[in-house]
Parts: C-alpha cells; structure tokens; sequence
C-alpha cells in the first residue's frame, strides 16, 4: 500500500486547497429544506463562504453571519449576537430550522452554545466547528451529527423497508439522486441527510436565496429512527451511523467507503439484493449498467492504464476516484489529501500525502494528467500538463452539480472522460515533439 | 508602538459620505441581517494586485479558503503572480493555545526562501487579532533579517467591512512603504492611481493613453503594481482616485504628508474617459498637454465613434434597468447612454448621497432610484417597459419571468467594459443579450401545459 505522510511539515499553505470546518457546516445546513445556515462569527467568514458556493454551484446561496465586530468580540460571550441573529432572521424570512455554526473567533471567545440554544425556541440547530480544526469533511459530518442528535426522535419501531442514506461532503447533488434512485429501484424508500440533490442541482424556479430551497425536510429528520438501515457513505461520515442508532438501537448500520467502479457498486448492490431479499434478479436497467461499464473498462484501460494521475481532493472523495481508475490500471502516483483521513492508508497509491498544490508542483515529474479542483487548472499550465476538474471549489465550469462519478453509470462516463482526456493531452504532446523535430531539421 | 491604526479615526473620516448625518460608526453591522465581505476581505482587494509581493493570511482556511486566485486583477510583472499565489499560515489548535508567532516567522522565512518576493504583506485575522499574537514583533524582525519589507495589515474581520478595509490597506502602505525610496527620475507630469486594481485590465485599456501624452504613472495602488514604485509615490505631483472613495483617507494624508493633491476619476464609458483624462491634464496644470489631450479625446472619440456605428442601430430606443452597487450605479449607466440605450431605473441600495446625486444627474428627472431592488425591479420593468435588465446573477431569473435580456454585471465578470474600447466589449455583450432567443424560451410552457 501507499506511503502516506498524514502531516504537513510545513509552517503554512502554499496555494491550499483545503477548506474549513465551517464551510462544511453550512454547505450541510443547506441540504435541509427551508434551513437557514447561521455562521457564528465575524462577517468575512460567511461572505468567503457565500461567494465560494455561490460560484460553485452558480446559485444563490442562503447563509448569514451573526457579524460579531470588536466590541462584542471582547464584551458578549455570544448571547447578543446570536438572540439577536435568530430574531432578525426569524422576523424575515421565518425559516423552517436556523442552523448554527461556529468558527474559530468564538471558539476561541469561548461561546457556551448550547447554554445560548436553550434560550431559543424557534427551531435551530447548533454545532461547534472551529476553523483551526478539521475541514469541509468534517464539518459536514459534524452538522450530520448534530442534526440527528438534536431534531431525530428516538424511536422503537422499524420500518422494514426505510433506509437513511448519509452522503459524504464531496458528493454532487446529481449523485446523491442517482444514488437514491438506484436503491429505491430495489424496492427501499430512501431519505437522504444532508440532501443537496434538490436544492444545489441547478433547477429553474423561482430563487431569492431567503432560504434553501430543496433537501431533506425538518420533518423527516425528525422521523429518521424508523428507519430499518443506515447507509454511511465514505469513512468521514461513518460516525453518523452510531448516532442515529442511539434514537432506535434496532437500526442496522451499513459502511461503504466508496460507491465508485465495478467493485465499490457491486459491493451496494450485493448487501441490496441481499437485504431486499430479491435473491439475484437484478432491476434490469443496473445490469444493462453494469454491462455498459464492464465495455467502458476495456475502451478506457490503455489510455488510462498508461497514464500516471495526479488526485488532489478530500479525503473520501480521493478513495473514491483512485478506486474507480486502479480497476483499469490508472497509476495514482499521488494523491494529495486537505486533511488526515483513515481512509488516505487504504487509497492505492505510490504516495498519499496531506499536503498543498506546492507540494504538487514540486512533484510534478512524478505524474501526467491532474484531477482536481479548479485551482489545478493553473498548476497545470505552470508545469505543462492537463487538468480535469473535480471538487470544490470549481469556479471554471458550468453544470458541476450534474456531473455524475459513481455506480455503474457514473463510472462509465468518468472512465470515459479521463481517457479522453489523457488521450488529448499525449497527442498535444507528440504534436509538439514533431513540431521540435521539424525545428531542429530546418535548422 | 503598534502600527496598528486607529480605527474610530478611519471611521469617522471625513470623507466618508456615509458618516454625514449618522451618529456613531458605519460599521456595527447587525447581527442576522448583513451581507459583504469582512475588513480583511476589503484589504485582500486592495493590496493583491501588487503581484510582486507574496500576500500571507494569518489565519485560518475561512479567511482564504475558496478567495484565493480569484482575484482578476492581471499583472506585466514578468516574475512569478503571487497575486494568484495563495500563502495561508492554516493556524491550528497549537497556535491558538501557544500562540502562532513562531509559525508566522518561520512562514515568512519559506515565502522568501521560495519565492523571493519584493515585499510580504502579512495579514492579521480575528482568531490570532483575538489571541494577541504580535504581529509588527515579527514583521519588524523579519523585516530585518530578510532586508524587504514585511508590511503588518490589522484588518482582522471583526474591525469592520470591506470597506473599512480597504482604508487599512492604505494606512499601512502609507506607514510601511510610500516614502521608503527615491524614484530613479522625475517629470512634470508624474502621478499616482490610487484604487485602480486594474480589474480584468481595466488600467490597459486608458494608460497607454495617458503615456502618449507624456504622463508618467508613477505608481500604482495597486493594479499591475510594483512594490519598488509605490515606494517613490510620494514624489508625484497628483493623485487620482479611480472609482474608490474608500482610499480619500490615504490621498488626504498624502496632502498633508507630501503636499501632493489628488482628483477622482472614472474610466467607464466614453464620456467619463474623456472628462477623467482631462481633468488630469487641467489639474497637472500645463496648457500644452491640455491642448494635446483635447486633440487626443477628439481623436479617441471619433475613432470610437466609428465602430460602434453598426450598434446605434441595434441599441435605438432600448430601456435598460440598472441593478448594481456603489458607483456602478452611474458609471455604468454613463456607459450605456454613451451607446445610445435609455436608462429607465437604477439601484441605489448601497450608494452613498454623493453616489446617488451623481446617478441623478446622469440618469435625469424622470429616471427612478431604487431603494430596494430585488423587490422593485420587476414592476420597474413592467412600468418602464424596460428592454434589457443589467444585474449581478441573481435577478436573472426576475429577467426570465419578464421575458427580457439579461446582462451579469457583477464583479466576477471576466472581461474589462473600461476605456474607450471596453466600451465596445460592452456594447457587443449587450448585443448578444438582446439577441438571444435564451430568455424567451426557457420560462415557455412546455406545449402539454395550459
Ligand atoms: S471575519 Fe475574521 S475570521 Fe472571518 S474571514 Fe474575516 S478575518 Fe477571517
């Protein structure tokens, strides 16, 4: 297995793709319905946030701060900011939940949340998340948490045919959908927490950004532990299966590091089949699927077999794409992590590193084509390769929230999309070695 | 002593429009109810473009995360971009309990050891601003040791907005840098721009313009800037403000500081062009450059003129509705009554009185100014019967639902409307806007609908 380094050696980030805790929490808090994304801190941090989203996704983004300035840095211990915060927002645009998140300036304030929470009584839930600690990965997980652990209703009965599906950060909301479709086609009825597939897919309607629109309800959240299994998907959210056991400990957790190629969808597909008790009868479209990604291996696996990547992302999302390209042989020579991860020792590759773009530049011999946010793009150009977008943020390109990577489907368009890629980048480069040699002959 | 400026000085500045009326600040946002980026946002803005200076955050990844490299603001510096370079110290737990000094200075030491960069501006954030970490200590030291200067910016988010910022920025340039060199030459015509960030390269579009009648750009702050020249910009004979109020404080001092007097000018659209361009010669004071500048604007103009005949026929009695910020408001607007298009409304929600004196004496008598756009503007539309709605992305959809063409005018936008041929950019967009069937269609019932 891989050479992982779980730490940066170095006293800052050059050109860093990681992404803080609290951005995490909101992109979360936008995945309920008609929630609205409180941060905790000074203004910039939800601006930054905002922006970011809102040019990823090319929609508006609701979120607001409760804009903590000097005075109440050193004075209030949070109540002011927050009462106050919950009031205006309420007053305006009465939202179904206001999610509350920290950042590091009043963690390090020390704010009391959850003595501030219980002097709310509009609906509202809260979570600490420093900005000095973890990343978007955790944030996400975080807020999961604490979603259920403070709207979930504990719970003794079963619903047979119910199952809670827990999403990783680094999901689009396209395959969030995909994903519920494809497990519903089994015969389950499937509630996704936090679920972006209907208020980030770039729908057309009618979208002020007051609020989120699309995503799991209050309600449903409120319902989950009747729910026969939960269905955690990527290590970063594998903690949010025990605590949605603790409201119903009849509920059976299902872990899935990955969804992504062959293996990692016929692993879903074996545990349904099993627990639906279909026996092997296959719902005909996912093994007509699975044939067309068997056929889209073999069309990619010598332009991607012969190719050396690059993967610059979260960690759950690096599992998920080496995975994918390790079955037709890609060589991930290395994978750069925004944060440590149990999952970065099982990612098959040369070296897994926590570690920066700099880091990528001065590696650059070791590998041929990136796949990474929109920030590899310009990597690419400074040390002559090519570059496939994927991961946040990506401000360079339209229709993110409809790219689809996992199961048998989505595998076969990624395959397809980076042996094209990888193919075009190898004949720009013999073009230009040709080019050389017509130079050196006329001279 | 601490660099540290005096903030209630900042604020209180007397050429800040928004204090004129108001007690107290125009900072304490409310809590629940405030959009726009922080005062380390602003300062971020302001000093970027100085490509040739590495731009550390101190701070954790909210201060930077997803703001870095996208910052439009090109640069002919030939060395490395480090406008487009991100350095964040990313502080930890251990820095926030044992301080992040030490990370700091060792920071700094890898950005020059790897970067070489002409000068580090070292940004405070609210978390190490909260912990007390002494930021000048180091900055002084390193300055010392490295022989550039590590300029400190206390623009810690909760000082203030965007704006406050910005006038940060200029106080520690002014502290750190303007004074610190003697400029190779001089001329009679040498003059700073102050709040150009050559956005999209908007500066390209007149400086060469400004250099054909032998005007010097001394120095910029900071579009396309050099650490070297802002150094020498107070041998200049005049300030010009382009678009940024929030920097008067800066070219105010420098008045008082260095005797040099400043104007402000705009760049949008071809009116404003010609009268910034003028004003600067009317102020440097000499009669043969304002006679060759005359000559100059009338050549400008009527080359321009040409080009943009085959538009006057597309943009012949078209309305447009106006909903942007600050000095946008009129600016822009200026632009479009330059091409020949009337406009009926604009946005005056965060505009300043004299912005929105200005916006009235551009856009007339019966034009109307709104307060509260996002909820206005589609009855403006209907009222007006308005052809062409100019917004940030937002009320795209307000575009749809009216059936009218839609122009993203917000800052992210990639390509430059300023000077004469940014005029004609302009006008091209416009044109594909309005010739796009796009914003018939997609709101259409579909044919099983009633
Ligand atoms: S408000 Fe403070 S912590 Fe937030 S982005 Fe601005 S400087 Fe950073």
């Amino acid at each position: 297995m891989a050479e992982v380094r779980h730490k940066s050696g170095k006293p800052l980030q050059v050109n860093p793709h990681k992404l803080s805790q609290p951005m995490g929490a909101t992109l979360a808090f936008l995945g309920v319905d008609r929630c609205m994304p409180l941060m905790h801190g000074g203004q910039g941090c939800a601006s930054f946030t905002k922006v970011m989203f809102t040019r990823h996704f090319c929609e508006p983004i609701a979120l607001q701060t409760t804009a903590v300035n000097d005075v109440i840095a050193v004075l209030d211990g949070g109540d002011y900011s927050i009462l106050e915060s919950v009031k205006n927002i309420h007053d305006k645009v009465a939202p179904e939940l206001i999610g509350v998140h920290t950042t590091g300036l009043t963690e390090t304030k020390g704010d009391d949340l959850r003595g501030i929470a219980s002097k709310i009584d509009v609906p509202l839930v809260y979570v600490n998340t420093p900005d000095y600690q973890g990343g978007l990965e955790s944030g996400w997980a975080l807020t999961t948490q604490a979603l259920i652990d403070q709207l979930t209703e504990p719970c003794d009965r079963i619903d047979a045919q119910k199952i809670v599906l827990v999403p990783h950060v680094s999901l689009q909301p396209i395959e969030v959908e995909k994903l519920r479709d494809f497990i519903e086609s089994f015969g389950f009825k499937v509630v996704a927490v936090p679920d972006l597939s209907s208020s980030l897919d770039n729908h057309l309607g009618e979208k002020q950004a007051s609020l989120s629109s699309g995503g799991v309800t209050v309600a449903e959240v409120k319902q989950l532990a009747d729910a026969a299994f939960v269905v955690t998907l990527g290590a970063s959210v594998k903690p949010v299966g025990t605590t949605l056991q603790k409201k119903n400990p009849a509920i059976q957790h299902r872990h899935f590091d990955h969804v992504n190629g062959l293996q990692g969808t016929d692993a879903l597909v074996a545990w349904l089949l099993e627990t639906s008790g279909r026996g092997d009868r296959l719902p005909p479209v996912v093994e007509r699927w699975r044939k067309r990604l068997q056929d889209a291996m073999l069309d990619s696996h010598f332009s991607i077999g012969q190719t050396r990547f690059l993967l610059v992302a979260e960690p759950d999302h690096l599992a998920s794409m080496a995975a994918s390209l390790r079955e037709v042989g890609g060589k991930i020579a290395l994978a750069i992590s925004t944060v440590d991860s149990p999952i970065l020792g099982d990612i098959e590759a040369d070296q897994v590193i926590v570690g920066d773009l700099e880091d990528a530049e001065k590696m650059h011999d070791a590998y041929d084509l990136i796949i990474g946010n929109f920030h590899t793009e310009a990597l690419a150009h400074r040390v002559a390769k090519k570059a496939v977008m994927r991961g946040f943020p990506n401000y360079e390109e339209v229709g993110i929230a409809l790219k689809n990577d996992l199961l048998y489907e989505g595998g076969a368009y990624f395959l397809f999309e980076i042996a094209n890629a990888a193919e075009r980048m190898r004949e720009e480069q013999v073009h230009h070695e040709r080019e050389q040699i017509k130079l050196q002959r006329i001279a | 002593m601490s660099s540290k400026p005096k903030i209630k000085e900042l604020l209180a500045e007397s050429a800040c429009e928004h204090n004129k009326g108001k007690k107290g600040s125009c900072n304490a946002p409310t809590p629940g109810a405030t959009t726009g980026g922080c005062a380390l946002d602003g300062a971020q803005i302001a000093l970027f473009p100085f490509a040739d200076a590495a731009h550390l955050i101190h701070g954790p990844m909210s201060c930077v995360g997803g703001a870095w490299e996208t910052r439009l603001t090109p640069t002919s510096w030939s060395g490395r971009d480090l406008t487009q370079t991100g350095f964040a110290t990313d502080i930890s737990n251990n820095d926030v309990i044992f301080s992040g000094e030490k990370k700091l200075a060792a920071a700094i030491d890898h950005i020059v050891t790897n970067y070489a960069p002409e000068a580090v501006f070292v940004y405070s954030t609210c978390v190490p601003a909260m912990t007390g970490d002494d930021i000048d200590a180091v900055c002084k030291q390193r300055s010392e040791k490295h022989g550039i200067p590590c300029v400190p910016v206390h623009a810690p988010g909760f000082v203030g907005a965007k704006n406050l910022g910005s006038r940060i920025a200029g106080e520690a340039v002014l502290k750190h840098l303007i004074g610190t060199k003697e400029p190779e030459e001089t001329t009679p015509f040498d003059i700073n721009l102050i709040g150009e960030h050559n956005n999209t390269g908007e500066l390209w579009r007149y400086r060469h313009l400004l250099e054909e009648l032998g005007i010097r750009v001394l120095s910029t702050f900071s579009g396309d800037g050099r650490i070297a020249s802002i150094r020498t910009a107070h041998r200049a004979k005049l300030n010009v403000i382009v678009c940024a109020k929030s920097l008067v404080s800066m070219t105010r001092k420098m008045q008082e500081q260095y005797g040099i007097p400043w104007i402000s000018c705009s760049f949008y659209g071809k009116t404003d062009t010609s009268k910034s361009i003028l004003a600067i010669a009317e102020a440097l004071g000499d009669a043969d450059l304002i006679e060759r500048t005359r000559a100059l604007i009338a050549r400008e103009e009527a080359r321009l003129e040409e080009k943009l005949v085959p538009y006057r026929e597309i943009f012949a009695g078209k309305k447009a509705v106006l909903n942007t910020g600050g000095n946008k408001a009129w600016s822009i607007a200026s632009a479009l009554q330059d091409l020949g298009i009337e406009v009926v409304a604009t946005s005056v929600r965060k505009s300043t009185e004299a912005d929105k004196a200005k916006a009235r004496e551009y856009l007339g008598e019966n034009a109307i100014l709104m307060t509260s756009p996002a909820t206005q503007q589609a009855k403006v539309i209907d009222d007006t019967g308005a052809h062409l709605l100019l917004a940030g992305g937002r009320s795209l959809y307000t575009a749809i639902k009216k059936r009218i063409a839609f122009t993203d005018v917000n800052q992210e936008k990639k390509k430059s409307y300023g000077g004469y041929d940014g005029l004609l950019v302009l006008a091209e967009d416009l044109k594909n806007s309005l010739q796009n069937p796009v914003f018939e269609l997609v709101d259409r019932k579909a044919p099983w609908q009633k």
